[in-house]
C-alpha cells in the first residue's frame, strides 16, 4: 500500500468537471479533465483565454473546488485530507500570479511578506532564523543584495522584482508544486528569459514540480522542452505528451493552428511561413460550446458526420507519443483539408 | 465615561519622569536635540493625560531617538556582508531596538506627511487648538458658574448682557458671567460624546461589515435588510422623537443610541471593500499559504481599509456632534451647564438675536462648533498622506 502511494503521481485529476453560474444557467468552464503531475515534471498548460486553463492551476492548487470527479494529492482525495494532512498538502502547492502588480499586499514590506509564512508555519526555528532563511530565499530568486530589497514596499520594486518576490514567498514553505499562471506574460521581455530560468533552477534544484499555464506555445516549447504540454480548448484537454513530440508532430488541428502561427524572429522565413487557414476566427462561446469536437466549427479537416457528432476521446496519435482527442485521427481516417 | 484625566501638576511631574527616558537615550546616543524635543513631548502629553499620555509617549519619543542614530550597520541584515558573515542572531535589545528605529522613521515620515499638506495642517493646528483650550484651559480660567446679577451690572444697561471688554474678552452672558469662561469648560462634554460616538459608529460598521463580506449568506442579507431599513428612517427626527419620550441623562447612552443609527452607511462601505479586497491575488496567495483567517483579515485586509475607516470615524464624529448640538438647541437634552450647545439655546432664548452688545453670547459657541468641524474635515486631508504607504518611500 505504501509502495503504490510513493507511486502516486504528486497531483492527479481524475475526470475533473467544473461549472459555474452565470445567471440562471451554468457554463462548463472544464470538462473531463485527466491530468496528473509527477514530483519534479514540468506540465505546460496552452490555450487561448478562457479555454479553462486557470481553472485548472487553481483546483490543482485547492483555492477551487471541482464539480464532479477527483483531485488526488499523491494517491489520496484532496477532500478527504483533515487537520495534519490538508496543511501539508495546502503547503505542498503554491501559485504565482499573473499580475506582479496585484500579488503583493501594498501594505507591507518585502521582509514582512516573506515572514508571514515562516514564522506562522514554523518553518524554522527562532527569530535569527526566520532572518537567515528571508535572506537565502531572496538570494535564491536572484534578488541580491537582500539588505536592498527586504525594507521594501511592493511599489518601490519592478515588475520583474515583484515577480521574485512572489516566487520566493511561494517558496517559504516548501512546496513540491509551483503553478505559475502566465507568470511572466506581464513581465518586460527581457526580464522574462531570466526569471524562466529561476523557475526551472527550482525544478533542478529542489525538484519542485511546475505547472506553467500560458497562452504562449513558443514561451512553452521554450520552458517545458524537457517536460510535457497540455493544449486545452474550450474546458477540455485535446492533445496532451512530451514537448518536442509536440512540436514537431502536432496532431490535433488546433495544436497546429497554434503552431503555425508562431512568429518567428526571421521575416524571411515568416513571409514564407503557412499559416493555417480556420474556417472562422471566432472562439464559440462557453455557454454554447459546439456538439461533438468542440472545434468542429473552425476546423479545416472537419468531417461532416463525425466531427459534429462523435464526441473525441484522448487516444494515442499517429505519430509522436502524445495522445490526442481528435475522432477522424484516431480512427485513423487521416485529415484531408477542405477548399475554403 | 468622561475625560477624568486633565492637567494636574502630578500630570506635569510623571510627564518630567517619562521625559527623562529619551532625554536620557538621546543624551547617550548624543542626539541631544531630538533627545530634548522628546523630553517636551512626554511632558506635554504626561501633564496632559497623566499616565495614559505619558507611558505611550515615552515609546514614541524613543523611537524617534533612535531613529535618527541608527544606521544599517547596526541591523546584521542590512550590513553589507556574505551569508556566512552574517550573524542574524540578535539579543533581544538589539531586536527593540531595531524595531524602535524602523517606528521611528515611519513616525517621522507621519509627521513630515501631516505637515506637507496644507489644509490638513492647518486642521491638525485648529485640533491642537481645541485640544489645548479644553485640557490646559481649565487651568488659566476658573469656570464662572454663578450669576452675577449685582456686581457686574453696568450702569443704564437694561440686560446683563455685554460686549468684549479687557477684563472679559468675550463678552458677558445673560446672567452676567464670562464667556470665556463657558467657551473653555464647555467643549469637553460635547468633544468627549461625539469621538464616543464617532467611534462606536465605526467599531459596529467594521465588524458587521466585514462579517457580511466573510460570512455571507443569511448574515450577510439580513444586515443588509436591517441597514437600509435604519437609512430609510430619517436620523433627526427620530432622534427629536426618542428624546420626547426617553431621557438622554446619559450622554454616553446618547453617544451610543447616535452610533446605533449612523453605522449602516459605513457597513455598507466596509462590505463592499471587503467583498473587493477578499478577491485579490495577495489575498488569494495567503489562502494557498495557508496563513488563517485571522491573519487574512487583521494582516492583508485591514490595513487597506484603515485610513478608509479613520477618515470615516472623523466624519461620523462631525455627524454627531451636530446632532448633540442641534438636539441641545432644541432643548431635546437635559442641560449640563457648561456646553457649547447650551449657549447657543440660551443665547437665542434669552434675546441674544435682538441685541448687538450680545452677538458674542450666540457666536462665540457657533463658532467654537464651526472651527472645531472645520479642523476635523481638513484633518482628513492629511490623514490620507498619512496612510498612505505609498508615501512611506524614501524611507
Amino acid at each position: 500500500m505504501g509502495d503504490t502511494l510513493s507511486q502516486a503521481p504528486l497531483i492527479e485529476l481524475q475526470h475533473v468537471n467544473r461549472s459555474f453560474a452565470q445567471g440562471r444557467t451554468r457554463v462548463n468552464a472544464l470538462q473531463n479533465i485527466n491530468l496528473a503531475v509527477e514530483e519534479s515534471e514540468i506540465l505546460c498548460l496552452v490555450g487561448e483565454s478562457g479555454c479553462g486553463k486557470t481553472t485548472t492551476g487553481r483546483i490543482m492548487v485547492g483555492l477551487l473546488n471541482q464539480s464532479e470527479g477527483n483531485v488526488l494529492y499523491r494517491g489520496r482525495p484532496v477532500e478527504g485530507l483533515q487537520g495534519k494532512e490538508r496543511a501539508e498538502y495546502r503547503k505542498a502547492m503554491q501559485i504565482i500570479h499573473q499580475d506582479p502588480f496585484a500579488s503583493l499586499n501594498p501594505a507591507h514590506t518585502v521582509g514582512q511578506i516573506l515572514s508571514f509564512p515562516l514564522s506562522h508555519h514554523k518553518m524554522v526555528e527562532g527569530r535569527g532564523a526566520v532572518r537567515r532563511r528571508i535572506w537565502e530565499l531572496l538570494t535564491l530568486v536572484d534578488l541580491t543584495p537582500p539588505g536592498d530589497i527586504v525594507n521594501k514596499y511592493p511599489h518601490q520594486l519592478s515588475g520583474g522584482q515583484r515577480q521574485r518576490v512572489s516566487v520566493a514567498r511561494a517558496l517559504t514553505v516548501n512546496p513540491r508544486l509551483i503553478v505559475a499562471d502566465e507568470a511572466v506574460s506581464m513581465v518586460d521581455v527581457s526580464i522574462r528569459v531570466s526569471l524562466l530560468k529561476t523557475l526551472h533552477r527550482l525544478r533542478d534544484e529542489y525538484g519542485i514540480a511546475i505547472v506553467f499555464i500560458t497562452h504562449d506555445l513558443a514561451l512553452a516549447k521554450y520552458f517545458a522542452w524537457g517536460g510535457r504540454i497540455a493544449v486545452m480548448y474550450l474546458g477540455r484537454v485535446v492533445e496532451v505528451g512530451p514537448t518536442p513530440d509536440i512540436i514537431a508532430h502536432p496532431a490535433h488541428p488546433y495544436t497546429r493552428a497554434l503552431i503555425s502561427a508562431i512568429p518567428e524572429a526571421d521575416p524571411e522565413i515568416t513571409r514564407s511561413k503557412q499559416r493555417m487557414q480556420l474556417r472562422s476566427e471566432d472562439i464559440p462561446s462557453l455557454l454554447e460550446v459546439p456538439p461533438g469536437c468542440a472545434f468542429h466549427p473552425r476546423c479545416p479537416f472537419f468531417v461532416d458526420g463525425v466531427c459534429n457528432t462523435d464526441l473525441p476521446v484522448l487516444e494515442p496519435a499517429p505519430e509522436g507519443r502524445q495522445t490526442v482527442a481528435c475522432t477522424p485521427l484516431t480512427r485513423g481516417m487521416g485529415l484531408r483539408a477542405h477548399g475554403s | 465615561m468622561d475625560l477624568q484625566s486633565v492637567a494636574s501638576p502630578t500630570g506635569f511631574v510623571i510627564g518630567a519622569l517619562c521625559g527623562l527616558v529619551p532625554l536620557i537615550i538621546g543624551i547617550r546616543r548624543r542626539t541631544f536635540g531630538p533627545g530634548l524635543l522628546g523630553f517636551l513631548a512626554c511632558l506635554f502629553s504626561g501633564f496632559a493625560c497623566n499616565v495614559l499620555g505619558g507611558l505611550p509617549m515615552i515609546v514614541l519619543a524613543v523611537a524617534v531617538v533612535i531613529s535618527y542614530t541608527y544606521t544599517d550597520r547596526d541591523d546584521p541584515f542590512l550590513s553589507r556582508a556574505t551569508i556566512e558573515e552574517v550573524d542574524f542572531e540578535e539579543t533581544f535589545g538589539a531586536m527593540i531596538t531595531r524595531r524602535l528605529a524602523t517606528l521611528g522613521r515611519s513616525i517621522r515620515v507621519g509627521l513630515r506627511a501631516l505637515v506637507r499638506n496644507k489644509a490638513g495642517f492647518l486642521g491638525f493646528l485648529g485640533l491642537a487648538f481645541f485640544f489645548m483650550l479644553t485640557i490646559f484651559g481649565p487651568m488659566v480660567i476658573p469656570y464662572d458658574g454663578e450669576p452675577h446679577y449685582y456686581d457686574r451690572r453696568q450702569e443704564g444697561a437694561i440686560t446683563l448682557f455685554q460686549g468684549p471688554s479687557a477684563e472679559f474678552p468675550l463678552g458677558l452672558d445673560w446672567q452676567g458671567r464670562d464667556i470665556l469662561s463657558h467657551i473653555v469648560h464647555g467643549g469637553r462634554a460635547l468633544i468627549v460624546t461625539a469621538v464616543e460616538a464617532g467611534v462606536l459608529t465605526s467599531v459596529i460598521a467594521v465588524i458587521l461589515g466585514a462579517i457580511a463580506a466573510l460570512v455571507g449568506g443569511l448574515p450577510d442579507r439580513l444586515m443588509n435588510a436591517v441597514a437600509n431599513f435604519i437609512l430609510t428612517i430619517p436620523q433627526f427626527p427620530l432622534l427629536v422623537v426618542l428624546a420626547g419620550l426617553i431621557s438622554f441623562k446619559d450622554r454616553f447612552f446618547l453617544a451610543l443610541l447616535l452610533a446605533v443609527l449612523d453605522w449602516p452607511t459605513l457597513m455598507r462601505a466596509v462590505r463592499a471593500q471587503v467583498l473587493s479586497l477578499r478577491e485579490r491575488d495577495y489575498v488569494e496567495a495567503a489562502y494557498a499559504l495557508d496563513l488563517g483567517l485571522p491573519h487574512i483579515v487583521l494582516r492583508e485586509v485591514l490595513p487597506q481599509m484603515i485610513s478608509y475607516i479613520v477618515i470615516s470615524t472623523i466624519f461620523s464624529i462631525r455627524g454627531a456632534m451636530y446632532a448633540i448640538v442641534g438636539l441641545v438647541f432644541l432643548g431635546m437634552v437635559p442641560f449640563t451647564e457648561p456646553d457649547w450647545g447650551v449657549m447657543i439655546f440660551m443665547g437665542r432664548s434669552q434675546g441674544a438675536l435682538f441685541s448687538a452688545s450680545a452677538a458674542s453670547m450666540l457666536l462665540s459657541p457657533v463658532l467654537a462648533v464651526a472651527l472645531f468641524q472645520l479642523s476635523l474635515v481638513l484633518f482628513t486631508r492629511s490623514l490620507e498622506e498619512v496612510f498612505n504607504p505609498r508615501l512611506r518611500a524614501g524611507l
